[in-house]
């Protein structure tokens, strides 16, 4: 039974069969190729709103982890997340690049969540514990790994607007 | 470590490894060992407790983490179905468009 953060099994499934007849495709299979366009017409728009609508509620735990209850720190980083989209997403934009954007403005949210959490470590009391080396090393194994994650989103949206500009292919166009 | 009884007395011992062997190193008898024996008991359960905290804080970024990564695998998959769908193929890990698409 998955959890309200975690795409529904029918979603999974979707998604383990686009990548499956992906790769078919990919290897140069045309009936794959006509399998995956009537898959990414019937398939794709119910998962990308599932994942929207995750990417939403994912924000808004982290929104609530970052500001600790307080109403006005959630208002101003709601803020800032709403004027993030409004500057990453182009106008009309379609399903893929909302959730595209959803997905850059989720990793920037978490890698501020994770050095903000990280970085409270550093300015406890000088004479509490001490944080082990071992920790600290894992934090920043999971601080990284956010870091890379989030960057890739960003060429991931820009890449799929370099190829929308360049050959505006049907299941990009608005 | 450990406390010993002999004779009605007790004694308080180190244990300490020195490669394959382990040696008992004698810290102190009566009072003195009672009051060294419950302070490593103490130092023991606040070890316990760091440990425990530190791990519960791992788990609770990870938590923060999953669904995140979640979106991003989801994202990355319905890109690479939308573009091979509509053509395209990775050279060398680059998108680019087939001729005949």
């Amino acid at each position: 039974m998955p959890g309200v953060l975690e795409l529904s099994v029918d979603a999974k499934g979707r998604l383990t069969e686009l990548r499956t007849v992906s790769e078919t495709a990919e290897a140069g299979d045309r009936n794959a190729r006509k399998q995956l366009r009537r898959l990414v017409c019937s398939s794709s728009p119910e998962v990308i709103a599932e994942a929207s609508d995750i990417a939403g509620r994912a924000q808004w735990m982290l929104v609530k982890t970052i500001s600790a209850g307080e109403p006005l720190m959630q208002e101003a980083l709601q803020e800032r997340m709403h004027q993030m989209r409004a500057e990453i997403a182009s106008e009309n934009p379609t399903p893929l690049e909302v959730l595209l954007t959803e997905r850059v403005v989720a990793g920037w949210l978490l890698v501020e969540v994770l050095e903000g959490l990280i970085c409270a470590q550093y300015q406890r009391d000088v004479t509490a514990h001490r944080v082990p080396p071992g920790h600290v090393i894992q934090q920043s194994r999971i601080l990284e790994s956010a870091t890379r994650r989030y960057l890739a989103a960003v060429r991931e949206l820009a890449r799929v607007r370099k190829l929308q500009a360049s050959g505006a292919p049907a299941s990009f166009r608005r | 470590m450990a406390l010993e009884r002999r004779d009605g007395n007790i004694y308080y011992y180190l244990s300490v490894r020195h490669g394959e062997r382990v040696c008992k190193i004698y810290v102190g008898a009566g009072e003195f060992a009672r009051i060294f024996a419950e302070g490593a008991i103490l130092r023991r359960t606040s070890r316990k407790a760091q440990r425990e905290g530190e791990k519960a804080e791992l788990e609770r970024l990870e938590a923060l983490v999953v669904p995140v990564e979640e979106l991003s695998e989801a994202a990355e998959d319905l890109v690479r179905a939308h573009l091979v769908a509509a053509g395209y193929h990775r050279h060398r890990g680059e998108w680019r468009r087939a001729r005949s698409a």
